[in-house]
């Protein structure tokens, strides 16, 4: 069910969810997380040897779901936030 | 696409990856989330009888959709 | 279904309105000029008002003007076309897919309905109508027609179209704009991540709370009530209202908060410089007059304190309001340094019945039994002041005096700052045990307890504040002995009576800088019911 409620501002910018800043550039760690669906490894893999090769200085932190039923566990969630800048997610399938 | 959503409201520019199957699923998601504007990519079914090469093709495929939804 | 009622009268191409129902059996066909089945059907229609034209009402309804006029021409139209272009009429009747067919008695009970262009159904149409009308049948041949053709979205379904109509057909007062939460995503996360919040939970401004909340005024919901800083935004009393339902106010708290938002946003209170300034001040809000019992407010144990609603959420509507409203928010335009609790909220009501002096309203020129809020712009408090032993009038007046001296800092003194004096149940018996004891003698007395040499604020090794030394080596003694009293003037104190009977301990809080660049104390009066 969605929930309509009304707009308490001055209405001035659509009140959305919006995605995050991009800054036009990786840098830092980039966080690959497997969902853990079967194959998503060997893609995550070769991702993981492309993107190494192809930004040089950027460093690639591989995490696993324990299961691709639920939503990622808040610790894990946690841990992946203070350690990395950018995140994919793989494969749902 | 709740962990990547969830990302995003933390300020971690994310990007999932899904088999071409998946569409209406990460759509529904995407709209029952409430942010119309997350990042999600496909690549060619199928995925389980896949090789390891032919995975590896489509990571390379997906390799610059990637890059391009983390950071424009 | 629907319970709008249906009749209408809209005019026809000539300007000649047509009313429905019309007494006369009827053919109701709703149409837009730039859907294609609509034009499609065009012929049949027309055959059908030259056919039962003289028993029924054959009537076409569309719309657009323009799309009215070109239809007539493109096909030689001899019915009426009628003009819904605001789509009020198309709304009311409530279908989805045009062509809408609608055939109706005389009294407009509608007898068959259908929508877009199923062959079958129309000649099934053309059947009953000729068996109830008897003049016999169109003469249509419909095997030059498809057996089906999708029809096209009414235009009243069109997002804006719809918005507008749902408003204005059940007269609803809403005009804000409505904000969907996806059902996967949390309200309460939603609201924070948005920014509406002061750091606690609000209460989702649903269209049928903010409903009932404007139950509590009687001004209309688009009245404007004032225009709020920083964003020089207007506050219309809708807008309000979704602020105090977020509070967590009742919809007769909504009147104070009106009143309240009216007088911060005067240039005299100059809510941007209060909401801005590194001091971190915030409106301090003191109710008088019979709403504070009608709605509940509480003015004597705990009155500064938690647990009353009416205080809480009067307060937090308010800054609510010039947060969501106004745009002005911590890391924005709001630079505090600390800031204080007085932001979240600090309302409360004067206990004027255990006042030995006019209430705060009539002194500041209200009849008694107006209800009045005033907002006061103070940086600290409630600082306690606590004198558990005097006896005498004057030491009493002379311990509020002391309780007073550390506003800012408390060798600072010839203060150009408000402050508010809210004076305790029991010190007040004490103040008044030898006699009366006015509100002017009061402010004598502090600043007479207050007064100290003016050598005594200039800088030192103690402190580095105050006069600066350069400035003072150019003083005569004379000067630097003269008296400087607390305040620049005995019109900066301002004092209410309120806490519970027992407990010797007043308050005080302590303001910002007075004056054209600072913020001056304002009342206005509340709407009564």
């Amino acid at each position: 069910m969605t929930l309509i409620i009304l707009d308490p501002t001055d209405e001035r910018v659509p009140v959305e969810r919006h995605i995050s800043r991009r800054n036009g550039a990786i840098t830092g760690t980039i966080g690959l997380l497997d969902i853990s669906k079967p194959r998503g490894n060997v893609l995550l893999d070769e991702l993981e040897r492309l993107l190494l090769e192809r930004l040089p200085g950027v460093k690639v932190n591989r995490y696993r779901k324990p299961t691709f039923a639920k939503p990622c566990p808040d610790d894990l969630r946690g841990t992946i936030k203070s350690e990395c800048s950018f995140l994919v997610e793989a494969l749902a399938d | 696409m709740h962990d990547t959503v969830w990302f995003e409201i933390q300020g971690v520019p994310a990007v999932s990856i899904a088999s071409s199957e998946f569409r209406e699923a990460a759509e529904a998601q995407r709209d029952a989330l409430g942010m119309k504007d997350a990042r999600y990519l496909l690549v060619e079914h199928p995925i389980q009888d896949a090789t390891d090469d032919e995975m590896r093709a489509k990571a390379q495929a997906v390799l610059p959709a990637v890059i391009e939804a983390l950071t424009s | 279904m629907s319970e709008f009622n249906r009749g209408f009268s809209l005019p026809d191409l000539d300007g000649l309105p047509r009313r429905f129902p019309s007494g006369r059996p009827s053919l109701v066909c709703f149409v837009k000029e730039d859907c294609k089945t609509c034009n499609l059907v065009m012929p049949v229609l027309e055959a059908f008002h030259r056919t039962f034209g003289a028993r029924a009402d054959v009537l076409l309804v569309g719309q657009s003007a323009a799309g009215n006029a070109t239809l007539k021409e493109r096909h030689a139209l001899t019915m009426p076309v009628l003009d819904d272009s605001d789509c009020r009429v198309s709304f009311a009747w409530d279908f989805e897919i045009v062509p809408a067919v609608f055939w109706t008695d005389g009294e407009g009970k509608i007898g068959t309905r259908f929508e877009g262009f199923v062959r079958s159904e129309w000649q099934a149409l053309e059947q009953q109508i000729g068996a109830q009308l008897d003049p016999g049948f169109s003469g249509l041949n419909w095997l030059d027609y498809p057996d089906w053709r999708p029809g096209c979205g009414s235009k009243h379904l069109d997002p804006e179209v719809n918005e507008r109509l749902r408003a204005t057909a059940s007269d609803s007062p809403i005009r804000a704009r409505r904000i969907e939460i996806a059902s996967a995503d949390d309200d309460a996360e939603f609201m924070f991540d948005q920014g509406f919040s002061d750091g606690l939970p609000l209460v989702p401004p649903t269209p049928e709370r903010v409903m009932r909340m404007l139950a509590g005024t009687r001004r209309g919901a688009q009245d404007i009530v004032a225009v709020v800083p920083p964003n020089m935004a207007p506050a219309t009393v809708e807008k309000i209202a979704i602020n105090a339902v977020m509070a967590g106010c009742r919809p007769d708290y909504l009147p104070v908060v009106i009143a309240a938002v009216e007088a911060v946003c005067t240039d005299e209170f100059n809510i941007h410089g209060v909401t801005a300034t590194t001091m971190g001040a915030s409106p301090v809000m003191v109710v008088n007059g019979p709403i504070r019992h009608r709605i509940g407010m509480n003015m004597k144990l705990s009155a500064l304190g938690v647990g009353n609603r009416a205080n809480a959420t009067i307060g937090r509507a308010v800054r609510l309001v010039v947060r969501n409203i106004g745009g002005a928010r911590p890391g924005g335009v709001d630079r505090s340094t600390m800031s204080s609790p007085l932001k979240f909220t600090m309302c409360f009501a004067e206990w004027e019945e255990g006042s030995p002096w006019s209430p705060l309203h009539v002194e500041r020129g209200f009849q008694v039994e107006d209800s009045v809020v005033t907002v006061f712009a103070m940086t600290s408090g409630p600082v306690l002041i606590v004198d558990q032993e005097s006896r005498g009038a004057d030491q009493i007046a002379g311990s509020l005096g002391l309780g007073l001296e550390g506003a800012i800092l408390s060798k600072i003194h010839r203060m150009p700052m408000d402050a508010l004096l809210v004076v305790c149940p029991e010190h007040i018996r004490t103040l008044t045990s030898e006699g009366q004891y006015s509100k002017d003698r009061l402010r004598a007395r502090i600043q007479q307890v207050t007064s100290r040499p003016l050598r005594e604020m200039v800088a030192n090794e103690i402190s580095g504040a105050g006069i600066p030394r350069a400035i003072a080596d150019k003083m005569t003694p004379e000067q630097l002995e003269a008296p400087a009293p607390k305040f620049a003037s005995e019109a900066n104190i301002h004092i209410v009576v309120a806490g519970s009977e027992a407990g010797k301990f007043s308050a005080a809080f302590h303001g910002w800088v007075t004056g054209p660049a600072g913020s001056m104390s304002v009342s206005r009066k509340i709407e009564t019911s």
